[in-house]
């Protein structure tokens, strides 16, 4: 019992940075610019948080200045990719190797190996929601989280809603499946895809500060760990829809809760528990592709 | 007339977005306080001026020519082949494994062995995107890329449990046998593998410009529609040049083991790893053979460089990464296409309205 | 009558080309007014200038008498311009309401207080009295995808009305609509005239000038040869003014030799899906003779496509055969039916039959480039190839600025010319010829009508398949008609008239005997 509990609460804490990447990053996949930066600005998000903290001792400066970082990037990438039409990917996989870069470089100056944050406690991140507390169990699993976990699970409904209930969300789709259409009415289509890739830096900012403040209250390089990339699966997966693609991002959860706690009792295997994640990520992948091609009757490829 | 212009085009096209990185690493360097011009010298003056140094840069430039290759083949056919890290690792790793349990014997056959583990590895790790690829149409980029992560995590499993060292103080395979080593050269670190990358580079320079596969490859990167109208069975293709690529990312690794690294430690790649360099080096050299090798010594003289700066300035070696990456994020741009992109568009618009 | 819009030395120019130079245009209010000219001839330039889409780079654009300077689709339709594109500008996820609204929406009110939500009920019920008010056939709760192309080009036209444009431009309305289809959409037409708008239709169908024009202004490469009142012209002088000769509106497909009884190509009830499941292509059988040109005929959209991508290789059936000379093809590759074959012109042209991104000389070995005689040991043989291609361009008649250039920049024609010069000189058996000459001047077409013609008469085998009827009517010996992916009648094109074949196009089987 107390396993499963454990299991489910590692699974909302694991899912919810991804959560936050995939309903960001949808927009932009949406409006057919595809974002693979995800992984760069959640790790910018994690780095600066961590950095502003250590230096200055102020929470609300360092997400102020993590949220300030991560949008700049976005801002670069939407500059070449969108307005200097460069290749997007090229520009993602620029902006995925600058961030643990500079991240690196600050660390070497500062000779420290990584930051850890000795005044700041992971506990006062911790909501504990009164009432629910108390449930036996489902208290355990469900309070206690840190905020932005909450803000992770509250953001799917609040992107759905602004996705199909709303002018910004029509017109964002309809940049993406028809741009023509956009500009023979005069839709600004630009505009829309600087704002899609805007919000996904905004969010993997927060899913970054969720994965090393508020969490570990450290940060180590690289330890994004290719979430980025899993967001990016879990889009796919779900075809861009925020519901669908965020129930793929908690299968990941799963994956990683159910790799976590079980590895205890795996003994010396237990590093190979590690890969399960991705393993089950491409399969799941494999299998909705699959499922999506195999009536496809037209023979050959469109390469993007 | 035109095909000059055009090469000059796409030489400014390279260089551009150097000296903009390179501009921009500077004002870090001047931000810590060090002088950039002084610290740019001390990066390319010894690995590239000096003939030792020059050497040690050739063989340093090995194996990221491999990995450049590995990367333009796909990247021509407009595939994102991202997997060339985990393919190059997983190559170099079986190479190491191979090299060092294997008996003594004939050293040519030694390496041979070596040679085709690790290729087989590449081509076996590159085949599972393929094939996903060319059966259910499942992004590629996305599957190599979160395979890179898997494979890192397990070959960092085999490293610490099965194959580890007990004897090495820290976390190694055993070292492999002096058969599977490639020797040095006089002084300098350049070995026989840097002659045998050399060879692969003229043949795939040939199988890219000269031969069918070439022309191919060419046109499915260009449109995939019409190569498959054109019966090239673009599926298939695609499973045969991501082997290729898998194959030149595993004899990379092979190569890397069996001339410098001699045993797999957990930063046998470096940072940001030589796949990663290969994709800068392919996209700095335009996808062509020679631009790669070009590509490959520039960078290669920097990274060899980049331990000088560290002897002698304060500045962290790291800033060759940040350069890197920025040199990738304007490589993305074509500055000096802007204006004949511009007209071509223009043309296309033109044509539209026509029809 | 007062003008509406007016033209004045209006020129573009693209580089050194002037794709409309020094166009003078006047259309009155409440008329119909038809541009006419060849593709290229630069007809859909002037419209984009009077759209916003492209500016001039030179002249004056009057409306109502006033000058005006559009810089975007929206100046031109706050000034009352508004367009129908030939390719639907449509959001096919959408819905008809959200399609007509889009950039329009309405926002949901609380009390005075605007909430960022969409009104959904009040977007519906306002395009409802839209579409009544217009006697349209519609559900505004349709997604596009789902809509005929004629339902698409209904709410094509309703999204400029919802705008309250009193100046319609139409760019090609009836390319992609069956004969019953485009009778509708001329009552449409005549009916919004009625109203007082004013209508200007591109077009190079001069049947349907003479049918509702009031005046028509004719275009020739890039300057306005004629200004003419439709009650004072007729079909012949149009079409000379747009040619500037006499042209032969017929092509003479007299045969030298008999159809032989053997079967060169046989089809049997092959059916396919599309990538939503649904069965477009349902039990489809014929066969082609020897020395025969088959037709296929029908409105776009029908299945020939699907057909076509089966007959050549880039489409799996899900159930019938293929029978090519006595072997069985079925679901064979493009490279494989080339082998033993097999020449296709493919539909379009820049998507499977030419890479515009390829040098001239790099497209005509394309499909054939592991032959013998370019290719040996896998290396490709460079000065071969450009032997090929200097042959092609002698035989074929093909003009070509710089003959190291890229394959875009050749014109229709000529591009479709290197299309077929390379099918051809591979010696094919069979030739699938589809939409050979779309989008290619008067010139090329009787070039490569003649070249079609000589292929059969050498003893060879063609599925034609075609939209524009005449091309069928006068090359095929025999024609099928398609209609929603079934075979609704088979002809004989010298005894049949144009409006039993459109009853075909639309499905209505004639009853039989």
């Amino acid at each position: 019992m107390e396993l499963i509990g454990n299991i489910l609460y590692d699974t909302i804490y694991h899912s919810a940075p991804i959560i936050l990447c995939v309903i960001g990053g949808i927009f932009a996949y949406k409006a057919n610019v595809l974002n693979i930066a995800l992984e760069g600005m959640m790790l910018n998000g994690a780095f600066v948080s961590v950095l502003v903290t250590y230096l200055t001792g102020s929470v609300t400066v360092a997400i102020l200045a993590a949220i300030v970082t991560t949008l700049l990037f976005g801002l670069v990438f939407s500059c070449l990719g969108i307005t200097c039409k460069g290749n997007v990917i090229v520009i993602g996989l620029g902006i995925n190797l600058i961030v643990p870069a500079i991240a690196d470089f600050v660390l070497k100056r500062m000779e420290i190996a990584n930051i850890s944050l000795q005044n700041v406690s992971v506990a006062d991140f911790k909501l504990h929601i009164p009432l629910v507390e108390n449930i036996p169990l489902i208290g355990k699993i469900l309070s206690g989280h840190p905020i932005i976990t909450y803000f992770a699970f509250i953001g799917i409904l609040f992107f759905t809603v602004l996705m199909y209930k709303t002018k910004f969300g029509i017109y964002i789709r309809v940049v993406g499946e028809n741009e023509d259409s956009a500009i023979s009415l005069g839709i600004k289509t630009e505009r829309y895809k600087y704002a899609a890739v805007l919000i996904g830096a905004f969010c993997c900012a927060l899913a970054g500060i969720n994965l090393s403040m508020e969490r570990m209250a450290m940060f180590t390089n690289n330890m994004t760990a290719g979430r980025g990339f899993i967001a990016i699966a879990a889009i796919y997966c779900g075809q861009g829809n925020p519901v669908a693609s965020a129930l793929y991002a908690i299968l990941f959860g799963v994956a990683r809760a159910l790799s976590i706690n079980l590895s205890v009792y795996a003994g010396p295997v237990s590093g190979l528990f590690d890969i399960i994640p991705y393993i089950i990520m491409v399969t799941v992948l494999a299998v909705v592709s699959y499922t999506k091609y195999k009536n496809v009757k037209v023979r050959g490829f469109k390469l993007d | 007339m035109n095909k000059k212009e055009n090469v000059i085009k796409t030489m400014l096209n390279s260089v551009l977005p150097i000296v903009l990185a390179f501009f921009i690493g500077g004002l870090i360097i001047l931000g810590i306080g060090e002088n950039p011009l002084a610290t740019y010298g001390l990066l390319i003056r010894k690995s590239l001026f000096t003939a030792k140094g020059f050497l040690n840069t050739l063989h340093y430039a090995a194996p990221l020519i491999l990995t450049g290759l590995a990367i333009a083949i796909t990247f021509k056919a407009n595939i994102y082949n991202m997997g060339v890290e985990g393919q190059m690792m997983f190559g170099g790793f079986f190479a190491g494994i191979v090299g060092a349990y294997l008996p003594n014997m004939n050293s040519i056959v030694q390496k041979m062995i070596c040679f085709i583990v690790a290729m087989g590895c590449g081509m076996l790790f590159a085949f599972i995107p393929a094939l996903l690829k060319a059966k259910c149409n499942v992004n590629e980029m996305v599957v190599t890329l979160m395979l890179n992560y898997a494979m890192v995590k397990a070959l960092e499993f085999l490293t610490t449990g099965v194959f580890r060292d007990k004897e090495a103080g820290y976390v190694a395979t055993p070292t492999i046998k002096d058969g599977a080593m490639f020797q040095r050269f006089g002084t300098s670190r350049i070995t026989m593998f840097f002659v045998i990358v050399v060879f692969v580079l003229i043949i795939m320079a040939i199988i890219m410009n000269k031969s069918k596969l070439g022309y191919e490859v060419k046109t499915i990167g260009k449109n995939a529609e019409f190569a498959e109208a054109t019966g090239m069975n673009v599926g298939k293709k695609i499973v045969l040049i991501m082997l290729i690529s898998g194959a030149l990312s595993g004899m990379a690794g092979a190569g890397w083991m069996m001339s410098d690294q001699f045993k797999f430690t957990l930063s046998f790649s470096g940072n940001p790893g030589l796949g990663w360099d290969g994709m800068l080096i392919a996209l700095l050299g335009g996808h062509s053979p020679i631009g790669i090798l070009v590509a490959a010594i520039f960078y290669a003289a920097l990274k060899t460089g980049s331990d000088s700066i560290n002897l002698y300035t304060t500045v962290p070696k790291e800033i060759v990464s940040i350069i890197q990456g920025m040199i990738i994020l304007f490589l993305a741009v074509k500055f000096i296409g802007e204006h004949t992109n511009w007209f071509e568009r223009r043309k296309k618009k033109e044509e539209e309205s026509w029809s | 009558m007062r003008s509406m819009i007016q033209a004045i030395d209006l020129t573009k120019k693209f580089g050194d080309f002037a794709a409309n130079d020094h166009i003078n245009i006047d259309v009155k209010e409440k008329e119909i007014k038809c541009i006419v000219g060849e593709n290229g001839a630069g007809k859909s330039t002037m419209m984009n200038m009077l759209y916003g889409l492209l500016q001039p780079t030179s002249g004056k654009i009057l409306i109502r008498g006033k000058e005006v300077v559009l810089n975007s689709p929206i100046d031109a339709i706050q000034n009352g311009i508004g367009m129908v594109h030939q390719h639907f500008k449509l959001v096919p996820s959408l819905t008809v309401y959200e399609n007509i609204l889009l950039g329009e929406e309405i926002n949901l009110k609380k009390g005075k207080f605007r909430t960022p939500f969409i009104d959904t009920k009040k977007e519906l019920s306002c395009i409802e009295k839209l579409i009544s008010d217009n006697r349209f056939e519609l559900n505004p709760m349709d997604k596009i995808e789902d809509l005929s192309v004629g339902g698409r080009q209904r709410v094509e036209i309703l999204k400029m009305l919802y705008r309250n444009v009193d100046i319609l431009i139409l760019d090609e309305p009836t390319a992609v609509l069956t004969p019953q289809e485009v009778d509708q959409l001329m009552a449409t037409l005549k009916g919004l005239k009625e109203q007082g708008k004013t209508i200007i239709v591109i077009t190079h169908k001069l049947r349907e000038v003479m049918e509702i024009a009031d005046s028509v202004t004719v275009i020739k490469q890039g300057k306005v040869v004629g200004n003419v009142k439709k009650k004072d012209t007729s079909e012949e002088e149009l079409a000379q003014m747009m040619v500037g000769r006499d042209v032969v509106l017929s092509v003479d497909s007299k045969r030298k030799n008999k159809i032989e009884d053997e079967i060169i190509y046989e089809v049997k009830e092959l059916s396919t899906r599309n990538d939503c499941g649904k069965e477009v292509v349902s039990n489809i059988s014929f066969q082609v003779h020897k020395g025969e040109i088959l037709g296929i005929a029908g409105v776009e959209g029908n299945g020939q496509s699907e057909l076509v991508k089966m007959i050549t290789g880039l489409m799996e059936s899900t159930s019938g055969t293929n029978t090519f000379c006595g072997v069985n093809v079925t679901n064979w590759w493009p490279d494989k039916l080339r082998e033993i074959g097999m020449g296709m012109i493919p539909e379009d042209r820049y998507a499977q039959g030419l890479c515009k991104d390829m040098s001239i000389t790099e497209n005509c070995i394309s499909g054939y480039h592991g032959k013998e005689d370019v290719c040996r040991h896998g290396i490709l043989q460079k000065s071969k190839i450009v032997e090929k291609r200097d042959t092609f361009i002698k035989e074929f008649d093909i003009r070509i600025g710089n003959i190291e250039g890229n394959i875009s920049c050749l014109s229709g024609g000529n591009a479709q010319k290197v299309i077929i010069a390379r099918e051809l000189a591979a010696k094919p058996k069979l030739l699938i010829a589809c939409q050979p000459t779309r989008g290619v001047d008067i010139g090329s077409i009787e070039f490569i009508h003649h070249q079609i013609l000589k292929f059969r008469d050498e003893g060879n085998s063609v599925i034609l398949v075609s939209s524009e009827l005449s091309e069928i009517m006068s090359l095929s010996d025999r024609v099928v008609v398609m209609c929603k992916g079934q075979i609704t009648g088979e002809i004989s094109p010298k005894e049949t008239t144009t409006a039993s074949m459109g009853l075909l196009m639309a499905g209505i089987h004639k009853k039989e005997d």
